[in-house]
């Protein structure tokens, strides 16, 4: 089989955040704590990567055929170094999308970010209410994102909005739309939740009721066509209300790569916590050719011969690609499972019944469990080498 | 005040954020772009190259010049590739 190249990395320069919210993808503390204390080649990997194990990366990519990079985490703007990584990027071609909170940011730095050469910016927003968009992100934020978006905004760097989209936040879409309008930005991602990591360990709290999800897609439909050519409008669903999986990454090991904080690659963020029985190599021990033609974990879900019952036969097979792997893992046990959101799953009642409990609950709201900072983040404080 | 796809006068250029190069694998061009990359065909390509500050008419006139085509019937095909690119917000009018 040759081998894909992949278009775009998506860099996790760092898992420390200065948000809590209780969607996060992040893996939950504890995985994160157990990935660095695994020997590679004889010694311990230990913290975050280095500036110049980072630029090592970024060119090995641009050489793989990438040509995007996104600078995620975490914050990305709590490592210092983020605009010489940015300057790499580009001096190697690739297009730079920075994936923010918006904290941390003030004039000098989004001057720095733009000389730099970023291409644009994907600033998250938790809701158009202040009080209630601190509340879900369990910080004081929304004041300050609001100052980030003017800030990007006179710099002349591209604005995307993202909004996560869950139970608490889901009704007041129409608000949130008009926020989009008044800061000027181009586009807006309106997503809902994703059950993986924080958000997975959330869920009951997060999950929308069918007719929330209705009445919110209704509401997307229609902006989208009043604003169409003024503002691109993204609307994410929720796929435990889908019938037919997402086709996850375009099929594993086919477009897309992630780095993590710590250099582990894998083929897609959520990977480590939800398939912890695959094992990730890293960035330290091998180079990212060889990690993404050769290793295994790329090459274990890569086209379709791994694939078991309904997905074998099915015609949807080089269409949705089985969903998502780390669904099929969190919600059976087993990542080389058909995504149980499809109809044809033998697991479909899984989803059936977490759909069950929330819209016939009668909607008393379920607390949440907000983000926590990696819980070794004070040794990665003390350790990381930054430029 | 935008001009519209259709006045010759009109200067088609990239939106801000929208870059054009090549890419190093297959050799073709592409536009990169917050969402994502499209990779272009030829004449997609002649034209978006000329998007440098010219008018609408200017390209079309280069464009009819170098491949000694027909400036009307090229007109239709540049204006057409331009207004798809515009509807995705690919490209604006100055």
């Amino acid at each position: 089989m040759n081998t894909p190249r992949p278009y775009a990395l998506l860099a996790e320069i760092t898992y420390r955040c200065p948000l809590h919210c209780p969607y996060c993808s992040n893996p939950i503390a504890g995985s994160v704590c157990e990935v660095p204390r695994r020997p590679q080649d004889g010694r311990f990997s230990d913290g975050e990567l280095t500036t110049d194990e980072w630029q090592r990366v970024i060119r090995e990519a641009a050489a793989l055929g990438v040509l995007q990079i996104g600078f995620s985490g975490g914050e990305p703007l709590a490592r210092r170094d983020l605009e010489e990584l940015i300057h790499v990027a580009r001096e190697a071609s690739l297009y730079t999308n920075l994936i923010t909170s918006g904290i941390g940011l003030d004039d000098y730095r989004v001057r720095v970010l733009r000389d730099a050469g970023l291409d644009s910016v994907q600033l998250s927003f938790q809701s158009d209410d202040a009080d209630l968009a601190d509340e879900i992100a369990g910080a004081r934020a929304h004041k300050r994102k609001l100052d980030a978006a003017a800030k990007f905004r006179t710099a002349g760097i591209p604005l995307s909005l993202n909004f996560v989209i869950h139970k608490r936040n889901i009704d007041r879409l129409p608000q949130m739309i008009e926020l989009v309008e008044t800061l000027g930005a181009v586009r807006v991602e309106l997503a809902n939740a994703q059950f993986y990591g924080w958000a997975f360990l959330n869920r009951a709290a997060l999950l929308p009721t069918r007719e929330q999800v209705d009445r919110a897609r209704e509401i997307a439909i229609a902006a989208k066509a009043r604003l169409a050519g003024k503002i691109d409008i993204f609307y994410v669903l929720p796929d435990y209300y889908e019938a037919r999986p997402k086709p996850c990454l375009n099929g594993w090991g086919q477009r897309y790569l992630t780095v993590n904080p710590i250099g582990d690659v894998l083929p897609c963020p959520t990977a480590s916590s939800a398939i912890p029985d695959l094992r990730f190599e890293n960035v330290k021990a091998h180079d990212l050719d060889w990690i993404w033609r050769e290793s295994e974990s790329f090459n274990r879900f890569r086209g379709t011969d791994w694939m078991p019952e309904p997905c074998r036969s099915c015609p949807q097979k080089e269409i949705d690609f089985g969903g998502c792997r780390c669904q099929a893992a969190l919600l059976t046990g087993n990542a080389a499972q058909t995504d149980p959101v499809c109809e044809f799953s033998p697991d479909r009642t899984v989803v059936d019944a977490a759909l069950r409990e929330v819209n016939s609950s009668g909607g008393p709201l379920r607390e949440w469990t907000y983000r926590v900072n990696p819980t070794m983040s004070a040794r990665l404080e003390s350790s990381r080498a930054l430029g | 005040m935008h001009a519209t796809a259709n006045s010759g006068s009109a200067h088609p250029r990239l939106t801000n954020g929208v870059r054009l190069q090549t890419d190093p694998v297959t050799g073709k061009s592409v536009l990169l772009h917050p969402e994502g990359i499209i990779e272009l065909n030829e004449t997609a390509y002649a034209i978006l190259s000329r998007c440098d500050g010219r008018t609408l008419d200017e390209i079309v006139h280069a464009l009819a010049e170098e491949y000694q085509a027909d400036p009307e019937a090229l007109a239709a095909d540049v204006n057409e590739t331009l207004a798809d690119l515009h509807q995705r917000r690919l490209i604006e009018y100055a």
